[in-house]
């Protein structure tokens, strides 16, 4: 296990971003999770008016300017999915896969991607849906496993798991080609509702059943509430204080995630705020 | 905290006072973050309340008895009744928070 970072900052849009910068800045050793891509939101969206400095340009071209700002500040981006996040007290604990981090305070700036809860999805959790694929796939030896996946990245997830299952159902949720092993099946249809009684034991598609034993809905990014529990929530919301505080100590939160209006320029002043108020935080437990 | 196999010995050990109980198991990463807080808080709270583990591996049948499906569970007692089932990690000042109000009914 490496050692224990300053701060951890979990989202590459432009809060995690921002906050990236003024932690380089204050001289924090700090790590940022997310995608190289960024934002696929920010990338897709086609002319932004009114982030100040950038007038009509399109989401890409802003985009690129964030990349290049990075460069320029050697700031790089780890590509891994942070499953879980525990408040040890003074300090937290983050799940990567197999891998663990430790980190003094964290910055959540995850957006507002995480999706819908299909029925029966939050009833069945722990009881056969599963949100990690690697975390659980020994518990689904030999078993029907459904993946039900937001992003061509999750193939490789998709294909790990029919090494393992006896049968692996795929329902690619996303436009690009889908490449993936032989035997996996893959099911053309939308998902309406997980069902079971004691565990899972059916996925009720639009047009079709399926029997399953297991359900692994891979999206972007968990809810927040999932992420870190015990942080508090406001519905769909992170609930901060005006300088990003949650309700856990040492923990922050900037961007899409904390509330409307869904604005980059807000996301990236939150993000700011929020490096700020972390540097505060580990400046004061520092000297103890 | 001391681990209780047997089902006498977990009978006796709830029967008076109150009691937290940490169901776990070896394989569960949750648990093992989880047991190191409540070590934390049995020391804070030596004396006023006795913190013990079981291992839902090795004591299926007190784990099905108090209707663990999901670990890790927390199930507090007071003077031998279940009062109260946290389920999942929680940050230690929750997990104060939800067995304070058992102490002041003393």
């Amino acid at each position: 296990m490496s050692d224990r970072y300053d701060l951890a900052i979990i989202g590459s849009g432009p809060a995690g971003l921002s906050a990236a910068l003024n932690a380089k800045i204050r001289k924090k050793k700090f790590i940022i999770f997310g995608n190289k891509e960024l934002s696929t939101k920010l990338a897709k969206a086609e002319k932004i008016n009114n982030y100040l400095g950038f007038h009509g340009k399109s989401g890409a071209e802003i985009k690129d300017e964030f990349s290049k700002h990075l460069e320029a500040m050697n700031i790089s981006i780890t590509e891994e999915k942070v499953n879980n996040i525990y408040a040890m007290g003074d300090y937290f604990t983050l799940m990567v896969n197999e891998k663990m981090y430790e980190a003094t305070s964290i910055i959540l700036a995850t957006g507002v991607n995480f999706g819908k809860p299909f029925k029966g999805e939050e009833e069945f959790l722990g009881k056969g849906v599963v949100y990690c694929a690697t975390c659980d796939a020994p518990l689904y030896k030999n078993k029907i496993v459904t993946i039900i996946a937001y992003n061509k990245h999750e193939e490789a997830e998709v294909n790990f798991m029919s090494t393992i299952a006896s049968k692996v159902y795929y329902i690619p949720m996303y436009k690009e080609t889908v490449e993936v092993n032989e035997s996996v099946e893959i099911i053309k249809d939308l998902p309406v509702e997980i069902c079971g009684d004691n565990k899972v034991n059916k996925l009720k598609l639009k047009n079709s059943e399926i029997d399953t034993d297991g359900i692994f809905i891979l999206r972007e990014s968990v809810s927040p509430g999932q992420l870190v529990p015990g942080l508090k929530m406001d519905v769909n919301h992170i609930e901060v204080d005006r300088k990003m505080k949650t309700n856990l100590k040492g923990c922050f939160a900037a961007g899409d995630i904390v509330g409307i209006p869904y604005q980059y320029i807000k996301s990236a002043g939150e993000g700011n705020i929020a490096a700020l108020s972390a540097v505060s935080y580990i400046d004061e437990i520092n000297k103890k | 905290m001391v681990n209780i196999v047997e089902e006498n010995e977990f009978k006796n050990e709830i029967k008076e006072g109150i009691v937290v109980v940490d169901f776990f198991a070896t394989w569960c990463g949750p648990c093992k973050m989880l047991a190191s807080l409540l070590d934390e808080l049995s020391l804070e709270m030596e004396g006023k309340v006795k913190f013990i583990k079981v291992d839902v591996d090795n004591s299926a049948e007190i784990a099905s008895e108090n209707n663990i499906s999901n670990i890790p569970a927390m199930v507090i007692f007071k003077n031998g009744e279940k009062k109260e089932m946290i389920v999942g990690f929680t940050p230690k000042e929750q997990i104060k928070s939800k067995i304070e109000p058992y102490l002041q009914q003393m």
